[in-house]
């Protein structure tokens, strides 16, 4: 029994190993970069200022983004519903966070409660028309709701809580998440969730109600003929994608000093679109990789090349979707055999076996 | 009577949408005249709130192109060049000589194509041989097309940013700017080097075209006699070195025209360099991937994204303003004008009627211009044989292909066009709406909610679409000013500016609740 028991542990262990030495990697890193840089310890747990504290910084902006990324990626990866109004849902929760953190002084709890509402509030009335609409109308739908979210924050009747064009400023987060004082605390806190709500995505996929989902995509007609009311798996689908969206949007209120309003704009969905296209449409770790490579590939462009970086990812961006569609992860399992015979190809070469060993 | 009625049947929900979307605008018109004490101009916030309507309309309607998310930032380039044409000709034309010298290599890829197909060259090479031509591209456009002189502003200094320069224009106190020279390499050398790089270009996409298609029999493609490319070639260079040459006067002779032609010229370079982008756009990144639409949407975006990063590095983030033209913009005696006659003499830019004033660019001009365009574009569609080509080569490119039809260039030739009229909506509505670089996005999300409520398939549904979304503006906005009565409350409710968009987006979300596939989009 027990044996048994200890078996499905290993297995389990076996089948995630990518999984659990990345996540051994993220545990490790701050303290890795610390070495580096030659700071001690005892200042990394105090969170002071340095190279340690930025790069922190940097990782913690990639979990918000691959938290944001895995929510699109269930609903246009795994669900098949193209949304250009994604945005919307990060920005409620990071201007819900701001406005109640700032103007009312809720504290952390009741305002994830509300942001959680307020996700499935958007996410229904991105849904009045999903019964209806399929495809392109629906992505024309969802960008005109997004947008006049848009014009809404950045007005001047809002300015008194948002900040207009400027951005919503001065937002003073609660002590136990300080991403100043606990930075640290911060970073951990972000792994957690990223990889909590990974976990369930993967579960979700995994289950009957993801399993019909990724029918709806594949043939929607069809998943109807089978019986399914393919509305409410939909529905399900936005919903889920809406919180977790928001809660990321929450994690990005707290976390930046200014909320801006560009991260409700159509931009902000094409990053997302950006980020699960550049680690594969439909899989859930190339969610997690093109969060990392999206962020990094833009600090690096905007170090390098200031303003014009922008006009140099959408460049990316077009040259990924015409020659490289199923991303980094979706090629990566396409062509594995390739690259792996490849691979031994060029290592017999060069030691000297020859192509009949190999193959 | 009969066939009316059976039509009735067949439409039964476009009907009933119809008419209620009447009631509502009868309604809304009842409110207006109620609001108004005085019998006599009882009628003057209804007719100028449903012109004001069409002549947004008129804007939005010239953006009608299916699936092009760009749309709104070729507007929004439209706007930009024709600013730059009227603000500072010298910079015009000072960029026009490696333009038109860049396009020009590209005419030849006709007679490469046909040598290259006549070489018969092994697959290894045919293959390897575009990636050095690319290289060597490169490197000859990175040497010589940073050495071109373009005198133009300088973002990075006070003095010499757009915005100083275009109120010291409107003061009346234009200083010409020095005009910039080649330095370092003699004249002759930097334009042969451009021309060099522009034919190395041309030949670069002509090999990887070839090279793609290799397979397929794309050889009995080009029919055309090879001398034609070569004359527009010449002409073409011509007329860069023409300009070139004659830089310095042409541009003196711009700075003195009067406001009017100079407006002129720049709706065409406008509409020019819209198509010119459009014609760009559609073949290197819209044809690979025609049939998926998701994608062509998606790329789109990109794009869109592309040029409005592109415009805000060239002309800065600042907003501008473009004046009028002269035709319109008198103020002066005799204005504003009592008649038509008046009009024409003053050259009013209001005009009287019922009591009240009406802009004579915004809501006449603007509308008139706006119905040419939808008659002209109506009548290319329905009753030449180039619309005849374009509707076939939607229902069934193949079939149109087969009976020896170049579709790809018909419909490269379409996609120019309209991202011309996009472009040319942006600087005909310059004037009145203003430069900013999210001019673009506002005027997307009008036009995809005009798109989605007349049918994402359908020109005349397009058209209806605009009108009641620029209506339904006009409206929220006139009853922002005067307010509401509703019953029960004691101030008047007053529709804030921020409404106006979200009141669009609900009449799109009505009319697709009713009728998924828009009012006369037909279902697939």
């Amino acid at each position: 029994m027990e044996n048994t028991k200890e078996n499905s542990f290993v297995r389990a262990i076996k089948s995630n190993q990518g999984l659990i030495i990345t996540i051994l990697c993220l545990i490790a890193l701050p303290f890795v970069i610390a070495l580096i840089n030659g700071q001690s310890f005892s200042s990394l747990l105090a969170n002071e200022p340095g190279q340690a504290k930025f790069y922190q910084g940097l990782i913690i902006e990639i979990f918000i983004l691959a938290i944001y990324a895995l929510s699109y990626d269930l609903l246009f990866g795994i669900t098949g519903l193209l949304s250009f109004g994604h945005a919307m849902f990060f920005g409620v929760g990071a201007y819900l966070t701001g406005i109640l953190l700032k103007s009312f002084g809720w504290t952390l709890l009741p305002i994830l409660g509300v942001v959680a509402v307020a996700g499935v509030v958007m996410a229904l009335i991105f849904s009045i028309v999903l019964p209806r609409v399929k495809g392109i109308t629906f992505a024309l739908v969802t960008l005109g709701i997004a947008q006049v979210f848009h014009i809404v924050i950045q007005s001047r009747e809002m300015a008194k809580f948002a900040g207009a064009e400027i951005g919503l400023q001065g937002v003073t987060p609660p002590d136990f998440l300080n991403p100043i004082s606990q930075r640290l605390r911060f970073y951990y806190f972000g792994l957690v969730a990223v990889f909590v709500v990974y976990l369930f995505y993967k579960r979700f996929v995994d289950s009957p109600t993801g399993h019909v989902c990724i029918a709806i995509r594949e043939n929607e007609d069809r998943a109807t003929m089978l019986g399914y009311n393919t509305f409410y798996y939909k529905l399900v689908a936005l919903i889920i994608s809406a919180i977790t969206a928001a809660l990321a949007g929450v994690m990005h209120g707290i976390f930046s000093p200014i909320i801006r309003p560009g991260i409700t704009g159509s931009g902000f969905t094409i990053a997302a679109l950006l980020m699960i296209l550049m680690g594969g449409i439909g899989t859930l770790n190339g969610a997690l990789i093109g969060a990392a490579t999206f962020k990094l590939l833009s600090f690096l462009l905007e170090k390098w090349f200031g303003g014009a970086s922008q006009v140099i990812v959408g460049l990316v961006y077009i040259l990924l979707v015409l020659f490289l569609p199923y991303g980094i992860v979706g090629t990566w399992r396409l062509r594995r055999l390739q690259i792996k015979q490849g691979w031994t190809d060029l290592i017999g070469r060069f030691t000297g076996k020859g192509r009949a060993e190999s193959s | 009577m009969n066939t009316l009625l059976q039509s009735f049947r067949k439409n039964r929900s476009l009907w009933t949408t119809l008419v209620a979307l009447l009631f509502l605008f009868v309604l809304a018109v009842l409110g207006l005249i109620d609001q108004d004490a005085e019998g006599g101009a009882r009628y003057k916030n209804v007719v100028f709130t449903i012109l004001r309507g069409f002549s947004t309309g008129s804007i939005i309607f010239g953006l009608m192109n299916v699936l092009n998310m760009a749309h709104g930032a070729i507007f929004m380039i439209g706007a930009y060049v024709g600013w730059t044409v009227i603000v500072r000709p010298d910079t015009a034309v000072d960029t026009f000589t490696p333009i038109v010298l860049l396009a020009s290599g590209f005419l030849l890829a006709p007679i490469w194509h046909k040598s290259i197909n006549k070489l018969k060259l092994s697959s290894r090479v045919s293959r390897l041989w575009p990636w050095l031509s690319l290289a060597f591209t490169l490197v000859v456009l990175g040497f010589f097309v940073p050495q071109y002189p373009i005198t133009s502003w300088n973002l990075g200094s006070y003095e010499t940013t757009p915005v100083n320069y275009a109120f010291a224009a409107s003061q009346g106190q234009v200083v010409v700017p020095e005009p910039k020279l080649f330095q370092g390499i003699s004249p002759l050398l930097g334009l042969a080097g451009i021309i060099l790089g522009s034919i190395l270009a041309g030949l670069t996409v002509t090999g990887f075209a070839t090279s793609r298609r290799a397979n397929l029999a794309g050889a009995a493609m080009q029919t055309e006699s090879s001398w034609k490319p070569l004359i527009y070639f010449g002409l073409l260079v011509f007329l860069g070195l023409l300009v070139f040459s004659f830089n310095t006067p042409i541009s003196e002779f711009l700075y003195s025209l009067d406001s009017t032609w100079l407006f002129i010229i720049a709706i065409l370079a406008a509409v020019i360099t819209g198509a010119g982008l459009g014609a760009l756009i559609e073949s290197s990144v819209i044809r690979p991937i025609y049939e998926w639409h998701m994608y062509v949407l998606m790329l789109t975006m990109g794009v869109n994204v592309i040029i409005v990063e592109g415009v805000r590095s060239i002309w800065g983030a600042p907003e501008f303003t473009m004046h009028r033209p002269s035709v319109f913009a008198g103020t002066g005696e005799g204005c504003p004008a009592e008649s038509l006659s008046a009009l024409i003499e003053f050259k009013c830019s209001t005009i009287s009627v019922l009591g009240g004033r009406i802009r004579t660019y915004n809501e006449i001009f603007i509308t008139i211009l706006g119905f040419i365009v939808l008659v002209a574009v109506w009548m290319l569609l329905q009753r030449t044989r180039l619309g005849m080509i374009v509707r076939a080569g939607v229902q069934d490119s193949e079939m149109v292909k087969a009976l020896g039809i170049n579709v790809q260039k018909i419909f490269t030739i379409v996609f120019a066009l309209g991202v011309g009229l996009a472009a040319l909506g942006g600087v005909i509505g310059a004037p009145s709406t203003g430069l900013t670089t999210a001019l673009g996005e506002s005027l997307l999300i009008n036009m995809l909610v005009a798109l989605a409520i007349g049918g994402l398939t359908s020109y005349p549904g397009s058209a209806v679409g605009a009108l009641m979304v620029g209506l339904l503006q006009q409206f929220v906005i006139k009853y922002g000013q005067i307010g509401i009565n509703i019953p029960f409350m004691e101030e008047p409710f007053k529709p804030s500016p921020p409404l106006v968009p979200a009141m669009t987006v609900l009449l799109m979300v009505v009319v697709l609740l009713i009728m998924p596939n828009g009012l006369f989009g037909r279902s697939k």
